[in-house]
């Protein structure tokens, strides 16, 4: 079977323009600024070549401003590239921005023919699918009400339900599986899934390298334009995060104070702080049940960890993460605000942002509390503590295996 | 043939669909809802009415479904030109979208509009019904004439709308332009009040010949020249012909531009 998805040395460039370009026909006549050419020009994309076969899940990562977008939009047909070309069999369909068309004073249902034959379907299509759609958004008692009257979750589950729906060969994901509540996160996985085994060729952009890994047949690498890699998922996501690790060595600075954190532990640039300092975690602290500073709780007691920050400049969307890892290196716990589905707003000024675990349940032993913050896409850390924050973990009882997960016991015997 | 056939009818509901929802659009939420699209020319015309009738006290007989006439098909034209102008900078996410027809969204505004003339012509012919005519078999040319001034107005829609991406002068300067030539169209005057040696110069004006043909439809019950309505259509499918073709060459442009 041929290709879904051919792109041959696709280029396209991009222009800078003067900041005084004229917008207007005054400016031309009046200013007699001329400057309507392009002073600049720079390749956003620049000899990107793969395919993606029927069936296949392939995943791009690359960091802000990789030409991720571009490279959907063109493979999309929205745009002229400059240089080689694009070739899809079937018809193409896209997740991108959501909610397309979507007017709110309309109803549901009237939204949904709108936004559908926007998505390529006829309206007989769509009246075939009405049904089914409305039952994937889960939302068939509002069917007739104004979207108005929605919350931004209804919106985006309408959006993503109407999306699904459109059958194609060729599917392009932008960053939306990040919406909406897990359970729901899950049912669009599935039918992502549904889609790969109906032979769909799929596309997606995703910054959870969790979720590439997962769900991706191959993963493209951009690296300002360029493809840098492609290949088995896993390869390819190491070799990107060990990149992000590289950058953050390049950004942190040579000589920074030394400070002592709120563990006892010193805070050296380097050693075990690294991140280029544009936001700072100012102090971390590990909380129990009571809100006291702790660094030793009992196997299925609650913890929060509370880490306050100063960011002297804006920052956009930072991602903020915690792990908890063994003195070997072996990670029991991976949490970021970026896998929660959490959009983060421009940070400025001081602030915490305050992480609540409802019952850690590992078994007893010596544990590091590691935080970080990191860019929007993870291109490199801000700040990132290493190994400074220590927790012991208290065994109740038995103290064999990772975890001590809450249980109990019933015996249901059937005496003779 | 059957993909094409497809094609044809995936359009047709994309711009029912976009018209549908401009028309719902418009009116949710107001009391008069669509009875709007006939409250603006009816207030046009009566202030006309006072103005040119009792005031200047010109004299044209059947002057209410006169001036009427030239309201309806000037303010189609106009509200379309207009609209269209914005009708691709205003849709910055639909154009983003894979695989949409951006030259759909013209054909929605003009369309929009036309929906707007039919619901109120019924209104015009029983303003004719009262001033004594009754429309004959003439009247079955008014679609031809509608068809005529569709692609007219269609043509000049692709390049303002086009135009408006790069310069968003256009929008503004369509907004003046059209407020000139209502003026300088003979809708609540006759050509006849203008002195001959300007007569070859409104000659020049295609809504001056559009609404005269409308006129000799309705008014007179007879045919417009065939001559005439030949030349209308050639101008109307050269300049459709032009615009559509600027628009496609600057479409693959709109994307940077917005």
């Amino acid at each position: 079977m041929p290709p879904a998805i051919v792109v041959e040395g696709l280029g396209k460039q991009f222009r800078r323009y003067h900041t005084d370009r004229p917008r207007t026909l005054k400016e031309v006549f009046v200013r007699r600024s001329y400057r309507l050419r392009a002073v600049e020009r720079f390749w956003g994309l620049h000899d990107v070549s793969f395919a993606v076969e029927p069936g296949e899940i392939a995943g791009i990562v690359g960091g802000n401003g990789a030409g991720k977008s571009t490279l959907l939009r063109l493979i999309g047909g929205v745009g002229r590239p400059d240089q080689g070309k694009v070739r899809i069999r079937g018809r193409i369909a896209a997740l991108l921005e959501l909610g397309t068309g979507f007017h709110p004073e309309l109803t549901a249902r009237e939204n949904i023919f709108i936004s559908g034959v926007i998505g390529g379907l006829t309206r007989r299509q769509v009246a075939q699918r009405l049904d089914s759609i409305v039952a994937f958004a889960e939302l068939e008692k509002f069917i007739d009400s104004p979207l108005r009257t929605f919350s931004t979750g209804m919106q985006l589950r309408l959006a993503f339900a109407i999306g699904v729906h459109t059958a194609p060969d060729v599917l392009l994901v932008d960053e939306v599986l990040a919406v909406g509540d897990l359970a729901f996160q899950k049912k669009c996985l599935e039918r992502i899934d549904q889609f790969k085994s109906e032979n769909s060729a799929i596309l997606m952009v995703s910054h959870d390298m969790g979720q590439i890994r997962k769900l991706c047949d191959k993963a493209l690498w951009l690296r300002r334009g360029r493809l840098v890699g492609q290949g088995d998922p896993d390869e390819i996501v190491d070799q990107y995060v060990a990149e992000m690790e590289t950058e953050t060595r390049r950004h942190t600075p040579i000589d920074w104070p030394a400070r002592i954190a709120a563990s006892g532990r010193e805070l050296r640039v380097r050693e075990n702080r690294f991140g280029s300092m544009e936001l700072e975690i100012a102090a971390v602290q590990i909380l129990d049940r009571h809100n006291r500073p702790v660094n030793e709780i009992r196997s299925g007691e609650p913890l929060c960890v509370e880490i306050a920050y100063s960011a002297p400049k804006r920052i956009e969307a930072p991602t903020f993460g915690v792990t908890i890892s063994t003195e070997d290196e072996q990670v029991c716990a991976d949490l970021s605000t970026a896998a929660a589905g959490i959009s983060m707003p421009v940070l400025h000024g001081e602030g915490r942002i305050t992480l609540h675990m409802e019952r850690l349940d590992l078994k007893g032993g010596l544990y590091y509390v590691d935080v970080g913050a990191y860019t929007k896409n993870w291109d490199y850390a801000y700040d990132y503590h290493w190994h400074t924050y220590p927790l012991t973990v208290l065994p109740t009882g038995n103290n064999k295996g990772v975890l001590h997960p809450p249980h109990h016991w019933q015996l249901d015997e059937r005496p003779q | 043939m059957k993909i094409e056939l497809q094609r044809l009818v995936y359009l047709h509901d994309l711009l029912r669909e976009l018209v549908v929802r401009d028309l719902k659009v418009r009116y949710k939420r107001s009391v008069l809802g669509f009875a709007w699209a006939l409250v603006n020319p009816l207030m046009f015309l009566t202030v006309f009415y006072f103005l040119f009738k009792v005031a200047l006290a010109l004299d044209i007989p059947r002057f209410g479904p006169f001036a009427f006439t030239g309201m309806l098909v000037y303010t189609w034209f106009q509200s379309s030109v207009l609209q269209a102008s914005g009708s691709i900078t205003d849709s910055r996410e639909l154009i983003r979208w894979p695989g949409f027809t951006a030259p759909v969204l013209p054909v929605v505004t003009v369309t929009t509009n036309l929906v707007h003339l039919l619901f109120a012509l019924p209104l015009l012919m029983i303003f004719l019904f009262f001033e004594g005519t009754v429309p004959g078999r003439v009247t079955l040319l008014l679609p031809v004439v509608i068809a005529i001034q569709f692609v007219f107005t269609l043509g000049l829609g692709y390049l303002v709308a086009a135009g408006n991406v790069l310069f968003r002068d256009i929008e503004h300067l369509m907004g003046v332009l059209l407020q000139l030539l209502f003026f300088l169209t003979p809708i609540f005057y006759d050509i006849s009040l203008v002195p001959e040696r300007f007569q070859p110069m409104y000659r020049l004006n295609p809504m001056m010949h559009l609404v005269q043909a409308y006129r000799v439809i309705l008014l007179d019950g007879t045919s417009p020249t065939a001559l005439s309505l030949l030349q209308l259509s050639v101008l109307a499918v050269v300049l459709l012909v032009v615009g559509h073709t600027v628009f496609v060459h600057l479409s693959y442009r709109f994307v940077e531009e917005l």
